[in-house]
């Protein structure tokens, strides 16, 4: 065990709060952990060493820290600032049918229902998922009611100064019927370390629209995921936006818990230098008549390491499911690497399932074509590239993201170290 | 010939497809080397008749009877009723991947000799009946050394469809909308290969949605098939009065069934 | 329908008979000291004999690897027995007229005729049963070639500066836990040399049979393909149907030097176990090649056989415009578990590797594609491609996908693809309307399905292949 989770186990051993029975289950489990290596499956490709060497501490002092702003785009906001809740920074007034509280605050009710549902939709926690149940304080609740269409999204940020550490957790739940945008985005100024889980519980019918932005770079440490839960008739649509850092890993978990649910995952990475970024994404078919789709693409640059691990799995009673995994990736340096390893576990045999990887250099003609028609081969390149990204951005569903995010990603291209 | 015994009768017959009443009380009586059309609006059963004949699972007779030469059809498993001479020419033929047409097509033949108690054909044997068959209904042999119905086009299909029939030479053929998707090259290719198949031991189904078909291939009956049953029974001519008048007419003839419900 | 093709699947192992041949065999139990005898049984020479003691140190040191989607109760390895082989084979026979009848009756039964007369023609064949090789076939015409084809055995004390120059080059003694056992207790098996710019006049084959119960099959083929040669290898398998599992930890090593190739077909049926998951042997197997520039090795492997199936012969391919092929049927059904693909690491420049994978689950059973692809820094240009299809038969078995491609290389391609299907209702309903019953119609769907497998099988083998498929589908339909 490294120092770092014996300090972590320490510190929440500390914490006494309505999680506590979901904590001291969190505690036992990693007690009995072992710290990953390149043996452990889910962290072959991923060295934890940032992690080990991390200074980033938990802060206390207040500090002023906003989202940055997004032209059109008019959220709820919720923030976390160094991994505290800020309420000065949701809006007074929450639209009809949605609540947004801190889970200490609920009535003893709702608080019975927060924690019953807590850490209950991925099967299998990894190692952070387990630091973050027992370190994750200010646990917000958001409730959406039957049957309402909230036009607002929700935008949860996690906010972090220079050197420190934090770890949120939002338990989202919509009910039937009830229809959700919700983006997730985490902001961190150098030398971080956050732990940032969402659950979704996704009722009969209800619909959710969910974005993930996963843009810090440099000396951060960023491990977190989403966890979707759905149910008979619910879709989903994510969007997954990632650049690589010291260490950045998302794990997005989708259970088809109920019939017919449908769910999209459109994601998306772009690395240079030595960033790493790891996306796990698993689709439980638990139940039968869902359907999947996920198109992962990936660009790596430079030094940058890329790793994805796409999983499906069919279980026994999930006849007449449809799944699909696309994962394509380009290798823009010979010292860039990529690992991808696309999934399937069926148990059913009355299902279409299909799943395809590659890994290749860019299209030689179409670089050729351009070029025969003026193009500089390093535009070329970057605009080529940019077209292998932008088909999936022009799959949001919400145009304000989508406008706003693309020129971040022109921007990266063109600093991209291309050969 | 009405003298002579029939192949097929179909007597009263109810079937249903997952618990819905599809046939509901078909009776038709077919001699050897007679056609008969079976026409209909769409829904009527025409395609279930095909299915429920061949023995097709989740196809399931309520109540009726069917003989063919004097058995029970009923009684008998898919393969069984196909190798007492009953062959069904698809309306969309599934794919099978690998398999050649030539292997799936030996092995039939074989099956329904050695149901008969004779030996297996010999491959060079066979081949030259199957290149005949190809050139008749106008397949390159290469279609032969192709899995079954992999890549083929809606007219291969069914000109593939023919071919099988060809060689299999069965005692009745219940074609199910042969017709469909075709054009006027393809469709009189598929006639002419029919009527050269026509002889005194031969019946046929013809069933079909429009009456196109029939002016190649001319039918001695014509039944008129609506809400599962045959409502109206002819010559070829009933055949182009359908087709002046549609079937809508049929609607102001409703079926006994629904009289009484 | 899934009721049918479980009947059909309930099929007789026409292999599982036991031969009456007297044996003597070693007292189950693992240490040094048998290490020594079985050394000392084949008289084999020192370095052989440090190099096994000192992987067996190793193996000690070593985890049973817990990674595959396969499940079976921990392996007692002191109850098994490493050693045993025919008593007749005791003073060597020298010519088939010395060979124990009961012996050439064995493979007779199994197809494998030893006898001159009866030979397959153009098959030259090593029988290996339990822990010796009984004969090889066909030597003199081999040696008029210069091809070496005899038992490893032999070719320790005929060519040890060959054995010992190759053995272990391609997998290392402490490669896995498996591969280190094998290294330590190995008793026979087959060894190959094809001499420079040599095509070898006839297939190759080694059979293996296991007979006496309570032993393990520990065999070790090296095969080495000198720069320019050809060869094409074939090896097959049965075993007794006992209740015991029984233990085969192979190790396979294939060296194809510059400009080589070598063809190693495998086709497995051993013994699976019954329809209750009783008995059957667990086939934990090593095998890889090394390929040099220019040189070619292609896996063909058809696996029908074995209650646990763990097993990923794989290329190395080291020299610029190598090429590794690797094309696999996997059938499982009862409770048979297969964990099995392969590796294809890219080195060399311009190296290419094609992977095609076939499984059919049917039963409950487990079926598992598990492979990786590498493209190392050095990989320029270099090509994989990789398909896997499963296919299911019944709704309580499981077919699975575990690829696993890194690319170190802009210039390299990888490209992977997999998919699931059934035999559907309609293929099933389409072929008992032309009058197939439904046994043979499943069997047919399913050798189309895996064509492009057997297709590289030698010819005499694809046919066997086939038919082995349709005894295994055998009453599977409805």
């Amino acid at each position: 065990m490294s120092e770092w989770l014996e300090s972590a186990i320490a510190r929440a051993q500390g914490i006494n709060d309505w999680l506590a029975p979901k904590r001291a289950n969190a505690l036992d489990l990693l007690a009995n952990s072992q710290w990953p290596t390149r043996k452990t499956e889910a962290w072959r490709y991923t060295p934890l060493r940032p992690v080990e060497r991390t200074q980033a501490k938990v802060l206390t002092d207040e500090v002023n820290l906003k989202p940055i702003a997004i032209a059109d785009l008019s959220a709820i906001e919720l923030v976390f600032v160094n991994g505290k809740f800020d309420p000065s920074q949701l809006a007074d007034m929450l639209p009809d049918g949605v609540s947004i509280a801190l889970g200490r605050d609920l009535d003893s009710t709702k608080q019975t229902d927060a924690l019953n549902a807590f850490s209950t939709i991925k099967p299998q926690r990894h190692l952070f998922g387990l630091v973050n149940d027992a370190l994750a304080q200010d646990v917000v609740i958001v409730t959406v009611a039957e049957g309402v269409d909230i036009a607002q999204p929700i935008r949860i940020s996690s906010l972090l100064s220079l050197g420190a550490e934090s770890h949120t957790r939002v338990q989202v739940s919509l009910g039937a019927g009830a229809r959700l945008t919700v983006i997730e985005d985490v902001q961190a100024q150098g030398d971080s370390l956050n732990t940032a889980f969402v659950e979704y519980n996704v009722a009969a019918k209800a619909h959710l629209e969910h974005y993930r932005f996963a843009l810090q770079t440099g000396t951060n440490v960023a491990i977190g995921g989403s966890h979707f839960n759905l149910h008979d008739h619910a879709k989903m649509h994510s969007s997954i936006v990632a650049f690589g850092s010291d260490l950045s890993r998302l794990d997005t978990d989708i259970i088809h818990a109920g019939e017919y649910a449908d769910a999209k995952l459109n994601a998306m990475y772009l690395l240079d230098n030595k960033e790493l970024f790891d996306l796990h994404a698993t689709v439980e078919h638990a139940m039968a008549n869902g359907t999947t789709q996920e198109n992962v693409r990936g660009i790596v640059a430079d030094r940058a390491r890329a790793v994805f691990n796409g999983r499906i799995h069919i279980h026994r009673d999930a006849q007449k499911t449809s799944a699909e995994l696309n994962n394509r990736n380009l290798l823009m340096s010979d010292k860039a690497e990529i690992n991808t390893k696309p999934e399937l576990e069926i148990y059913a045999d009355d299902v279409k399932c299909a799943h395809g990887a590659t890994v290749a250099e860019i299209d030689k003609q179409a670089l050729y074509y351009l070029e025969t028609r003026g193009i500089s081969r390093s535009k070329a390149q970057v605009m080529l590239n940019f077209g292998f990204i932008n088909e999936l951005i022009d799959l949001m569903p919400n145009a304000a993201l989508a406008e706003w995010v693309r020129p971040i990603i022109r921007e990266r291209f063109a600093q991209m170290d291309v050969e | 010939m009405s003298n002579t015994k029939s192949l097929l009768t179909i007597k009263d017959l109810h079937a249903s497809v997952e618990e819905k009443q599809i046939i509901k009380g078909l009776s038709l009586d077919i001699k050897p080397g007679e056609v008969h059309a079976i026409m209909g609006p769409n829904g009527a059963g025409k395609s279930t008749l095909g299915y429920v004949l061949s023995g097709r699972d989740g196809y399931h007779v309520e109540s009726g009877s069917v003989t063919l030469n004097g058995d029970d059809l009923l009684a008998m498993e898919t393969e069984e009723r196909a190798r007492a001479g009953l062959f069904l020419a698809f309306q969309y033929p599934v794919e099978i991947p690998g398999v050649s047409n030539l292997e799936f097509l030996k092995a039939a033949v074989d099956a329904q000799r050695q149901a008969r108690g004779e030996d297996s054909i010999t491959s060079a044997d066979f081949l030259k009946e199957a290149k005949a068959a190809c050139k008749q209904v106008n397949l390159p042999v290469s279609f032969l050394k192709r899995g079954v119905n992999e890549g083929f086009s809606g007219g291969e299909k069914k000109r593939n469809e023919l071919m099988q029939m060809l060689l299999l030479k069965p005692k009745l053929c219940i074609l199910d909308e042969t017709d469909s998707g075709l054009d006027i090259d393809a469709l009189q290719v598929v006639a002419e290969g029919v009527n050269s198949q026509r002889s005194d031991d031969r019946s046929f189904i013809v069933v079909t949605h429009y009456q196109r078909l029939l002016d190649y291939i001319k039918p001695d009956f014509v039944h008129v098939l609506s809400g599962g049953k045959i409502v109206k029974s002819g010559d070829a001519s009933l055949a182009l009065e359908l087709e002046a008048q549609g079937y809508a007419w049929l609607q102001n003839e409703p079926a006994e069934d629904e009289l009484e419900g | 329908m899934t009721e049918q093709i479980d009947k059909a699947l309930a099929r007789e192992y026409e292999a599982g008979f036991v031969s009456n041949v007297e044996s003597e065999t070693f007292m189950p139990g693992l240490d040094e000291d048998v290490i020594r005898r079985i050394s000392a049984m084949k008289n084999e020479p020192e370095w052989m004999l440090e190099w096994r003691l000192s992987a067996f140190r190793e193996w000690l040191e070593m985890d049973e690897p817990d990674w595959a989607l396969v499940d079976y109760p921990k392996i007692d390895f002191q109850s098994i027995s490493y050693y045993s082989a025919p008593k007749s084979m005791k003073d060597k026979p020298k010519s088939l007229d010395e060979v124990d009848p009961e012996l050439l009756r064995t493979y007779e039964k199994l197809g494998i005729p030893l006898i001159e007369q009866q030979m397959l023609a153009g098959v030259a064949v090593d029988a290996v049963f339990d822990s010796v090789s009984v004969v090889t076939t066909f030597r003199e015409k081999l040696e008029e070639a210069g091809v070496i084809f005899c038992s490893i055995s032999e070719a320790l004390h005929k060519y040890p500066d060959l054995v010992r120059k190759y053995i272990g080059s391609v997998v290392p003694k402490k490669d896995n836990y498996y591969a280190a056992l094998n290294c330590a207790v190995f008793t026979d098996g087959s060894f190959v040399y094809i001499p420079k710019g040599t095509r070898c006049p006839m297939e190759l084959s080694t059979y293996f049979r296991i007979n006496e119960q309570n032993t393990g099959q520990f065999e070790r083929t090296l095969i080495v393909a000198d720069e320019g040669s050809h060869v094409s290898y074939l090896e097959g398998c049965t075993a007794p149907q006992r209740d015991e599992n029984q233990l085969h930890a192979a190790v396979v090593e294939l060296v194809a030097l510059d400009n080589a190739e070598i063809k190693y077909s495998t086709v497995q049926n051993w013994y699976p176990g019954d329809e209750n998951g009783k008995g059957g042997i667990y086939n934990f197997v090593t095998k890889r090649g090394i390929c040099h520039t220019n040189a070619k090795i292609s896996w063909t492997q058809v696996e029908t056989g074995s209650s646990v199936t763990w097993k990923y012969p794989s290329c190395i391919l080291k020299g610029d415009n190598s090429v590794g092929e690797f094309y696999s049927v996997a059938l499982t059904r009862g409770r048979q578990q297969a964990d099995t693909g392969t590796k294809m690491i890219h080195l060399g420049k311009n190296t290419k590797s094609t992977i095609i994978s076939k499984g059919i689950s049917a039963g409950r059973s487990n079926n598992s594609y598990r492979g990786l692809v590498r493209m190392n820094p050095g990989a320029q240009g270099a090509r994989n491609y990789t398909q896997c299809d499963s296919l299911l038969i019944g709704d309580q078995c499981g077919a699975h996908t575990f690829p696993y491609v890194e690319s170190r290389n802009p210039s390299a391609i990888v490209e992977h693809e997999a998919t699931t299907s059934k035999v559907s209702d309609e293929q099933l309903f389409l072929c008992r309307q032309r009058g197939l019953d439904p046994e043979k119609a499943v069997s047919m769907i399913v050798n189309g399905f895996c064509k492009e497998v057997f297709k590289e099988l030698p010819m005499e083998f694809a046919v066997e292949a086939g038919k082995l498929l349709e005894i295994s589908l055998e009453g599977s339909v409805g």
